[in-house]
């Protein structure tokens, strides 16, 4: 299959799998969470295969251990399972001592819609990179996953890489750079929206609606919260235009936050929207699109809250 | 082992029991009696031809990991300076500005692991670790050392479990059964008996023994490097907290307060007239 037909974290896996046959001291343990490419690792790589069972908490320590061992280590499960729930130990066993481990949740923002808030990931991202030494990646598409794949192998240090259980169109070419840690997608003359992961999409059809009312978007993908790259951020930014930040996070600490954290910093006097979901849990259980209207992330009601905003 | 070497270790103890008071009186901090509870067992594992490091060559590959799970036990910073891990001089400097020693160990000091303190950590680090040894076919042993009010923490059973169900027997436990919480015993607060029993249902063979014996805790670790069982191994060391001062033997209070006033010098009564009650002892041994 096509890397755009698979779902990113079999894109993740499948990249994983390749490097993990060239190298024995890649391991990946499993929260007893799995997916269709998990099976060829499990069977062909069965050493450097662990189900850690549903001991979130456990899996990193071991995965510590197995690192202060040199190995390089990957641990998955749900987004705010391999995050929220093991809080303090990715901050003393792997960030404190920066070592080389790398987790990987699924299940960015509102991607499991039906669960509500146990399995919402909306306050994973603010978490995690906040912690020194930790990187933060939120890829918008397969290429880019597969790419996470390979910079977190080579990159020594943790990592927390959050994947959307949907598909999305390809954005970048193969090969692409991921380095830079974000990316003007779309150039536009009137205004900048910043958003990351799946609202990088949902952001191209924002631009389409402006667009009928005259206003020219341009999108920039911030695809690593952490460690932003300041500079590159308020170049692509461009001066004195307004600004909307665009994610299902929570506002406080999300996307939002680290925008407007940098341009504070710089003394950007741009005008700043943030959009995502305010201060709540979301008890709505139903398809992402149907809790995307009850927050006012659909696009008829982003595109209506930024021409009221820019009047 | 002979009674003169048993003397010999408990001279050690008591030596290090009165570097660890000096310690704490000159950065005026507490955790005395956490200290006092594993220093048996300690001296053991570094004086009692247990543990293989190289204080030379702290991360030497092939040395034995030992991970000071339980926190608050700075009686490894005289042990670890005596080794010749890091110079003497730094328990002057104990918790005091610039100095290397805080109050639990983390692994910026030569000799340590791990960062650790946070009560639940270091089994799991240790399972790690042991896996790992048996994936690379490395020799090295995993030794872990946890409180007892340290294994209320779910995250200790997470790795029991997991330690348990991979059948890792080049990892020991020794927990410090001194049956002390911060506030109170750990049977009024929240019940770890029957403790030998909840190892042993997690697939561990456990042992209890008496922390404070050194015949009993070395023959507990004489064959360890080569046992026959499949399971990973817990010692419960049944310690009295404050071990050494009678003031501060089984009083919860003493946790986190700091040795002041008159206790100051009851301390150092008490262990000199340790010292010597041990010199006399081995001049006995020695006619």
């Amino acid at each position: 299959m096509k890397i755009a037909d698979i779902s990113m974290r079999d894109a993740f896996f499948d990249a994983l799998y390749d490097i993990a046959r060239q190298d024995d001291r890649v391991m990946l343990l499993t929260g007893d969470f799995g997916a269709p490419s998990l099976d060829k690792f499990r069977t062909d790589l069965s050493r450097q295969y662990i189900n850690a069972g549903v001991a979130e908490q456990n899996m990193v320590t071991i995965a510590a251990g197995l690192a202060l061992s040199g190995k390089i280590v990957y641990i998955y499960s749900i987004a705010p399972f391999v995050t929220l729930r093991c809080f303090e130990q990715i901050k003393l066993d792997l960030c404190c001592m920066k070592l080389h481990v790398t987790a990987v949740g699924v299940g960015a923002g509102y991607s499991y819609s039906t669960s509500g808030p146990t399995h919402h990931a909306t306050e994973d991202a603010a978490v995690m990179r906040i912690l020194p030494g930790m990187t933060v990646y939120n890829p918008s598409d397969n290429i880019m996953v597969a790419a996470f794949a390979g910079m977190s192998y080579r990159d020594p240090g943790p990592k927390y890489i959050r994947l959307d259980r949907e598909k999305f169109p390809l954005r970048y070419e193969e090969k692409h750079d991921f380095s830079d840690g974000l990316a003007l997608l779309k150039r536009g003359k009137d205004m900048t929206i910043i958003a990351s992961g799946m609202m990088v999409h949902q952001a191209f059809k924002v631009t389409e609606e402006l667009l009928k009312h005259s206003i020219d978007a341009a999108i920039v993908d911030l695809y690593r919260l952490s460690p932003v790259n300041d500079n590159l951020l308020l170049q692509v930014m461009g001066k004195n235009k307004p600004v909307v930040t665009l994610a299902e996070d929570l506002v406080a600490g999300g996307i939002g936050s680290i925008v407007a954290e940098v341009m504070a910093d710089n003394g950007c006097q741009s005008r700043l929207k943030r959009l995502g979901t305010e201060n709540q849990y979301v008890f709505q259980y139903a398809s992402r699109e149907c809790l995307h209207s009850h927050l006012g992330l659909d696009v008829a009601s982003i595109t209506t809250g930024i021409l009221r905003w820019l009047q | 082992m002979s009674g003169q070497e048993i003397i010999k270790l408990e001279r050690k103890a008591n030596w290090v029991r009165r570097q660890t008071l000096e310690m704490c009186v000159r950065a005026n901090t507490g955790f005395l009696a956490s200290a006092f509870s594993s220093v048996e067992i300690l001296v053991s594992l570094y004086y009692g031809g247990i543990l293989r490091v190289d204080p030379e060559n702290p991360l030497w590959p092939e040395r034995d990991r030992f991970i000071m799970s339980k926190g608050h036990a700075i009686s490894l910073y005289p042990i670890l300076a005596d080794q010749g891990f890091f110079p003497l001089h730094n328990l002057e400097t104990f918790c005091q500005e610039n100095c290397i020693l805080g109050a639990i160990a983390e692994n910026n000091i030569p000799g340590t692991e791990v960062v650790a303190g946070s009560l639940g950590h270091g089994l799991g680090l240790g399972s790690g670790m042991a896996l790992a040894a048996k994936m690379n076919k490395e020799q090295y042993m995993t030794v872990v050392l946890l409180g007892d009010g340290e294994c209320q923490e779910g995250s200790v059973w997470e790795a029991a479990m997991f330690a348990g169900h991979h059948q890792l027997n080049n990892l020991v436990a020794i927990v410090d059964r001194n049956f002390l919480g911060v506030t109170d015993f750990t049977e009024n607060f929240l019940r770890l008996n029957p403790f030998a029993e909840k190892w042993q249902s997690f697939s561990w063979d456990a042992t209890v023994i008496d922390g404070h014996s050194f015949p009993d805790i070395l023959q507990a670790l004489a064959n360890f490097r080569s046992r026959k069982s499949e399971k990973p191994l817990v010692l419960i060391a049944q310690t009295t907290k404050g071990k050494g001062l009678s003031f501060m033997e089984n009083i919860p209070l003493w946790h986190a307060t700091s040795v002041s006033g008159k206790y100051i010098s009851l301390a150092r009564e008490e262990l000199q007239q340790k010292e010597n009650e041990l010199n006399r002892g081995s001049d006995h041994e020695n006619c």
